[in-house]
């Protein structure tokens, strides 16, 4: 593919390139890896689990498990999609392990003394939204997560995570029926 | 399939592994003289007592019979053997880091063999600590030693290598490059030097870090 | 009491449906799901900055592992055929460089394998043979199993082997009583006086002289 080329050419070697050095005894590449993943799932991770905490732990087993298994990737130049799954199998494992989570230190209190009434209640809005996430299933969560705080669309969702769209439709209407329930009963 | 490949040949690892661990002996079977087997046998305990693949023992009484060596010269070549490996195992214990497995064990005992000493083979592991398979670094210095390079001139070139940075398919390659150099007419010494300065003044670029991913990191 | 969104208010939240296009009758049930989007934190997160190291360090404790060294092996993808190219042509410019009269000039040409194995073929000149086998702990040592064949130029005897991953000892037997190791390859001491022959395979990387 003309990834590998220009990734070779450049100073910055594409994620196909540096899987193959490290399968090829180049162990140390793999930090690269490490350095470009270890945040670019933090969100879903933390939004998916309840918390910062839980999500770096996540993230480093994922990122451990990514090299034991990394003969495995099959398309070494999506290693972000296959990364994506082992540490999305991760978050799932975590929840069942888990699962009162009430963690949620996602939503920083707002320090500033002036800071203002409409942003008072944005964050204690946005709290309340988490809180009630983690009341729902984690399919759903996540089907939650990735369509609004990652903001993809159903069909990218479904290429992600191999659910057909109908499915993924009728996980997301439940949650937010859900949703609507459970921020009803905080007023 | 590939995957299918694989599950073979982990049953066929794990499998030939456990056959090696369990009895090595039973290769013997109807094959060499009872007083070899005998005698083999007796090695292959010691051998196991003491932590040491037993493979490379049996492997070698094999091969006695099969030259048609006369026994009483091939129990003293499996008794060298032990010795090879005993020897490789502690020079690996006293270089310090994990529990050196079998194959780091056999490679150093090739080594030795080889015409390394015990501090060559130490100071090698030393060098591929934890970045490099011990088993491939003593491998490389075996064959190189074997090909003729004297020992200064093969640690120096492994050490170097290993310390360019360099992929393991380059120190891996070593041996062929030397072999080369000396094909065009070079003495295994120069070759081997030659190699070690191209190494030492080559450090191998390693990519940045790269910022975090712009936009929606889901998408390609 | 359970409420359901209107399907048409879940189209608007799937993004699917202008809320401007909802009837008068599910426009107060449009504001609510227009709050309960807009209270989606979607700030970005950062990790903690030790966790690089965290990871190397685990990672360099398996790479060391023999279990992930013999995983690796059955698992690394096989020699791209460039490579295989590039070899082969190294391996015969080795062979014209180095014509011994009085030895046997051998090839050695990796070939692609399956990930469980590499196929290496070996060649021996001996005019005068009538029969050559190949013998190494591979085989356990067994001529038997491991015949030559004559190829196209005369006195020329080859076979191609799948060696498993490891270095392994051999040497050839001619007229089942003659043992010559392999004058192109490293040789090391055999313990009976004699000298046996080295190759040294890693799967993706062929064989190493």
């Amino acid at each position: 593919m003309a990834h590998e080329d220009e990734g070779e050419r450049t100073a910055e070697p594409s994620d196909g390139t540096v899987v193959r050095a490290v399968l090829q005894g180049d162990v140390e590449q793999y930090a690269v890896l490490v350095r470009r993943y270890r945040d670019r799932y933090a969100r879903y991770a933390t939004r998916v689990l309840g918390s910062v905490d839980a999500a770096e732990d996540a993230v480093q087993d994922a990122l451990i498990r990514a090299f034991d298994q990394l003969a495995q990737c099959r398309e070494p130049e999506n290693f972000a999609g296959w990364f994506f799954l082992i540490l999305r199998n991760r978050c799932f494992a975590e929840r069942r392990r888990d699962r009162r989570i009430d963690d949620i230190e996602t939503v920083p209190e707002p320090q500033a003394p002036e800071v203002s009434q409409t942003r008072l209640e944005q964050v204690e809005r946005s709290r309340a939204l988490q809180r009630a996430l983690l009341h729902l299933t984690p399919e759903q969560r996540e089907v939650f997560v990735l369509k609004h705080v990652e903001e993809l669309s159903y069909d990218e969702i479904a290429a992600r995570v191999g659910t057909g769209v109908p499915a993924l439709k009728m996980r997301m209407h439940r949650a937010y029926d859900r949703l609507r329930d459970l921020l009803q009963e905080t007023r | 399939m590939k995957r299918g490949a694989v599950w073979v040949g982990l049953v066929v690892l794990v499998t030939s592994n456990l056959v090696a661990q369990g009895d090595p002996r039973s290769r013997l079977a109807g094959r060499v003289p009872p007083a070899v087997a005998a005698a083999v046998s007796l090695l292959v305990d010691s051998a196991q007592a003491r932590g040491l693949p037993a493979g490379p023992l049996v492997d070698k009484a094999l091969e006695g019979v099969v030259k048609g060596v006369a026994p009483d010269r091939i129990v003293p070549a499996v008794r060298g053997v032990l010795q090879q490996l005993d020897a490789a195992a502690t020079a690996l214990r006293t270089a310090g880091g994990p529990r050196a497995g079998d194959d780091a064990v056999e490679a150093g005992a090739f080594a030795l063999d080889a015409g390394l000493t015990a501090g060559d083979v130490g100071e090698i592991a030393r060098a591929a600590d934890r970045s490099y398979p011990t088993a491939v670094a003593l491998q490389v210095a075996g064959l190189l030693a074997a090909l003729g390079v004297p020992r200064p001139e093969t640690v120096g070139l492994v050490r170097a290598t290993i310390r360019s940075g360099r992929p393991l398919g380059d120190l891996v390659n070593l041996p062929s490059q030397v072999q080369a150099a000396m094909a065009g007419g070079s003495p295994p010494a120069a070759a081997a030097a030659g190699l070690e300065r191209a190494a030492a003044a080559h450090q191998a670029p390693r990519p940045r870090a790269q910022g975090k991913g712009q936009g929606n990191p889901h998408k390609p | 009491m359970n409420e359901t969104f209107d399907p048409q208010v879940k189209q608007v939240l799937d993004g699917e449906r202008a809320s401007s296009e909802l009837p008068p009758s599910l426009r107060a049930e449009g504001e609510a799901a227009r709050r309960l989007l807009a209270a989606v934190d979607r700030s970005e997160v950062a990790l903690s900055p030790h966790l690089d190291t965290r990871v190397m360090a685990v990672v360099r404790r398996h790479a060391a592992s023999p279990r992930y060294r013999a995983w690796r092996w059955l698992t690394a993808p096989s020699v791209p055929p460039w490579v295989v190219g590039a070899l082969a042509a190294a391996a015969i410019a080795l062979v014209l460089i180095r014509s011994v009269p009085d030895g046997a000039p051998v090839v050695a040409v990796p070939a692609p394998a399956a990930p469980e194995s590499v196929y290496v073929k070996f060649v021996l000149f001996a005019a005068d043979a009538r029969r050559v086998a190949l013998a190494g702990t591979f085989n356990r040592w067994d001529p038997a199993t491991t015949p030559l064949t004559r190829a196209g130029a005369p006195g020329v005897w080859t076979v191609t082997v799948a060696l498993p991953v490891g270095q392994h000892q051999y040497a050839f037997v001619v007229d089942g009583q003659q043992w010559i190791p392999d004058p192109a390859a490293p040789s090391i001491d055999d313990g009976f006086g004699r000298k046996n022959s080295v190759v040294s395979v890693s799967a993706g990387q062929g064989r190493i002289l």
